[in-house]
């Protein structure tokens, strides 16, 4: 058992708390350009993908695991469609709660 | 089943479940519940690797059941994504890893049908893994007896969600644990997302319980109903005699209490609209 390196789970507002840590968030994909994918939080924020995969592979949601450069840059390590479906208010309120009260289950 | 009924106040999401532990078992003394053996609990708890690791067991005992938020934990449900796949003749072993953590899962292969399911698992996917949790050489790891790919990805939200909620349940029930009502009757009628048996269903206690202070004035209109003079009246007790006893309330919330309690079978309507009998009497 490893819980040493967790990704947090952020949206745009909690992400700015995680600056250099490994952080995970799913993304809606606005676009893609040049290995640097524009994307939009749960809470409609806008932010950038560093080493993402080309857009064209690509699914509508995107969750992307890698290190928070700022509080407005992911470094991906891992990229994984979401599918076209994705409920993002739910998983609004579920980047809230784990970063409040709930903490202690996630990180 | 994430988020998909509309009135989904929690427990009822849960409700039903044959596979929950009885949670009433560890806490209440009596009723039904005592049937089941204490330290025999067969449920199954939404968790978080994170969690897992903070499960305790009694140090002396290897084969000793973990406990986590006070409960037994026997089976477990997780979901995360595939690492590290080794598959061996006998078995197919990997890492999952829910964001919170990572642990090993093993998954014994028996047969072509158990091996193809484990062929659709690949490094990277999510899962969701349904297994025994246990502990060998001092590792936990999860023994796997069912490992299925994510196809919906609301299934991840869902199931941290889930996790909280469940986490919080069995506090609340650690914490301010309630009393069941001796007098309890068994639900009647048909099922209701509400109505339940302690043995169904961990997430309810059998007592008249409903969400915040609703709880308190169901418990109070209840007794009325349970007091002696009342059971003894053929065609129970009106409405408006319950709203005239219980001061500081109103009318509409004393019919919600009353129809949560017929909800539950705990009373029942009978000479018209505005007579409730306990079903106790």
């Amino acid at each position: 058992m490893d819980t040493s390196n967790p990704a947090v789970l952020v949206n745009g507002e909690v992400i700015r708390r995680y600056v250099g840590r490994r952080v995970r968030c799913v993304l809606k994909v606005i676009r893609g350009d040049g290995g640097i994918l524009q994307g939009e939080t749960s809470d409609g924020q806008q932010i950038s993908v560093k080493q993402a995969p080309p857009a064209i592979s690509l699914s509508q949601f995107v969750e992307v695991i890698g290190i928070a450069e700022n509080d407005r840059t992911i470094r991906a390590e891992i990229c994984t469609n979401f599918g076209d479906k994705f409920e993002m208010s739910s998983y609004n309120q579920l980047c809230q709660l784990a970063n409040s009260e709930h903490q202690s289950l996630f990180i | 089943m994430f988020g998909m009924q509309s009135q989904s106040d929690g427990g009822s999401l849960f409700s039903g479940g044959g596979f929950m532990p009885s949670q009433a078992t560890q806490v209440n003394e009596g009723g039904f519940s005592s049937v089941r053996k204490s330290g025999t609990a067969t449920g199954l708890l939404p968790l978080t690797v994170k969690q897992i690791s903070q499960a305790t067991q009694k140090p002396s005992d290897e084969n000793s059941n973990f406990t986590i938020d006070g409960v037994d934990v026997n089976n477990v449900t997780l979901v995360g994504m595939v690492f590290n796949k080794e598959e061996r003749v006998t078995d197919v072993s990997f890492y999952l890893d829910d964001g919170t953590g990572r642990m090993e899962v093993k998954r014994w292969v028996n047969d072509a049908m158990e091996s193809a399911e484990m062929a659709d698992v690949q490094n990277g996917s999510y899962v969701r893994v349904h297994g025994h949790l246990r502990s060998f050489q001092n590792k936990k790891l999860v023994n796997a007896f069912s490992v299925r790919p994510v196809t919906d990805f609301n299934e991840v939200t869902f199931h941290s969600l889930e996790c909280i909620f469940v986490h919080l349940y069995n506090m609340k029930v650690q914490g301010g644990a309630t009393q069941p009502n001796s007098a309890s009757p068994v639900a009647k009628g048909p099922p209701t997302p509400f109505s339940n048996t302690p043995s169904h269903n961990q997430f309810m206690s059998p007592g008249p319980v409903s969400v915040g202070g609703a709880k308190d004035l169901n418990r109070m209109v209840q007794s009325i109903f349970e007091e002696p003079a009342n059971l003894a009246i053929e065609h129970g007790v009106h409405v408006d005699d319950v709203v005239r006893r219980l001061h500081g309330f109103t009318k509409k919330q004393i019919m919600e209490s009353i129809a949560f309690l017929i909800n539950e079978g705990y009373i029942y309507s009978t000479i018209d609209e505005d007579h409730y009998k306990s079903t106790n009497g």
